[in-house]
């Protein structure tokens, strides 16, 4: 298949993010790989309605990546667990399958560890292909 | 001066909207005086071939009830999308797709399979199944294609308002048309009802504590709900915390909690994620820290058939509309 993979991966803004643009990421945040950073204030701000609009949009998987147990400030990171386990669920009965939504703790020294993540994702995602965009009428 | 004309029409819905418009009672006739009705399939005997008799834009308001999943619909929307100068999304079918936009769950070749060949109700000794044109002798007959997705009113034509429920209240069908009659309607694009949502308006918002966690999660079918108590207390998902207000808390006062026929308050693009988030996030785990992910999968699976209950109405306008 010669289309790559398109891979959101949200980080939050003050734990690993900084360390992962200090170690890799171009500045525009953007690179070939077809993997974008997402950067939020906290992963208790990604919304499921943001990830179901990357699997709209054209995404073939999601990583939401959060701080762990203890280390959020806000708890947003089990917010976010709550919510995202709540949405693979929901999104499972629409045939989008669980592994497409990447769930995963990192603390901001942990980059390596991430860069990890995604590459594993990706390898995987890749290997499911994209998401039947097929919504016609008639 | 002639009077504004009105239609009425339905597509995939179940009547239940041409119900809510006889339930005006005495107030239809305030409509009637004020309007002439020209197209109503469900109550008078006027036919597609006057509608297009009729100028374009000559239908002052068409209000168009049900979702759109056949070409005949989309043939019938069309004609009167070009007839009628305002077009009214008439209740949830129309608007957030409704419950006939649980279809988009499924294919046309499984809804046909299930319906013609496999329910225990069946007798179809042929297996026939409904085509588009079928031969007889000399003669063709014909019949609508089934659309495989179900659609909403406004992915298929321009629609200038919508008027949410499952049905619409009487009140807010009297509202939008005395605006109509008046021409004090907001900006294309609104829903005529409230922008706040269901808990500001609920009866029983008194009763919920300030702190709101969920602890057990429990069906309507489990417990007695106690009718003056907050149904997310009780441990009962209610979506009134994601869906419109206006309804006139008819299933609250029923003592059953919302599925959301309203649809999202302004602002929110898919239903279905805004309400499993805000559920989600009421749910208490206790020791959350030292819980792994599997606990939590645990928890959150006892929430039965999470779709269908997040996107009850809202599966077709939803961000991925329908199952990949």
């Amino acid at each position: 298949m010669s289309e790559k993979p398109k891979i959101i991966v949200f980080c939050c803004n003050w734990s690993v993010y900084p360390g992962l643009q200090l170690s890799q990421l171009p500045p525009s945040a953007v690179d070939d790989s077809g993997v974008e950073y997402i950067i939020t204030m906290c992963s208790g701000r990604v919304s499921p309605e943001l990830v179901v609009e990357a699997f709209a949009n054209g995404a073939w998987g999601v990583m939401v990546t959060g701080c762990p147990p203890g280390e959020c400030d806000h708890e947003g990171n089990y917010n976010m667990r709550r919510r995202m386990t709540l949405l693979i669920n929901t999104l499972e009965q629409l045939n989008i399958c669980p592994e497409r939504i990447a769930l995963d703790w990192f603390s901001a020294s942990e980059a390596a560890k991430l860069e990890k993540a995604v590459n594993k994702l990706t390898k995987k995602i890749t290997e499911f292909g994209p998401i039947n965009s097929a919504v016609e009428q008639g | 001066m002639a009077k504004p004309k009105v239609a009425f029409y339905w597509c995939a819905s179940c009547g239940g909207c041409e119900e809510a418009i006889v339930d005006l009672a005495e107030d239809i006739l305030k409509v009637v005086e004020a309007v002439d009705i020209v197209f109503w399939p469900v109550a008078m005997d006027f036919k597609k071939k006057d509608v297009e008799a009729m100028e374009d834009g000559e239908i002052a308001l068409a209000f168009i009830n049900g979702a759109i999943r056949t070409d005949e619909q989309k043939e019938m929307v069309e004609l009167l999308r070009r007839k009628s100068g305002l077009v009214v999304a008439f209740g949830s079918c129309a608007h957030p797709g409704g419950i006939p936009g649980l279809g988009n769950f499924h294919t046309r070749e499984s809804i046909l399979e299930r319906t013609y060949r496999t329910t225990q109700s069946t007798v179809n000794p042929g297996e026939v199944l409904p085509r588009t044109v079928t031969e007889i002798d000399d003669i063709q007959l014909t019949l609508p294609k089934f659309w495989n997705t179900v659609h909403t009113l406004d992915q298929v034509i321009d629609v200038d308002y919508y008027l949410p429920g499952c049905a619409p209240p009487t009140d807010l069908i009297m509202d939008a048309v005395t605006a109509v009659l008046e021409g004090n309607l907001p900006e294309k694009g609104a829903v005529l009802a409230p922008s706040k949502t269901l808990c500001d308006t609920c009866p029983r918002s008194d009763s919920k504590p300030e702190m709101l966690r969920i602890k057990d999660l429990k069906r309507p079918q489990e417990i007695l709900a106690d009718p003056e108590k907050c149904f997310l207390e009780e441990g009962l998902i209610c979506l009134g915390l994601a869906t419109r207000s206006g309804c006139g808390e008819r299933c609250i006062n029923a003592n059953m909690p919302c599925r959301g026929c309203f649809g999202p308050v302004d602002g929110a693009h898919d239903f279905g994620a805004k309400a499993l988030s805000a559920i989600a996030s009421l749910i208490e785990v206790d020791d959350e820290e030292n819980t792994s992910i599997d606990e939590i999968q645990e928890l959150l699976r006892t929430i039965a058939d999470p779709a269908g209950l997040f996107y009850m109405y809202s599966l077709p306008s939803s961000e991925l509309r329908r199952s990949r």
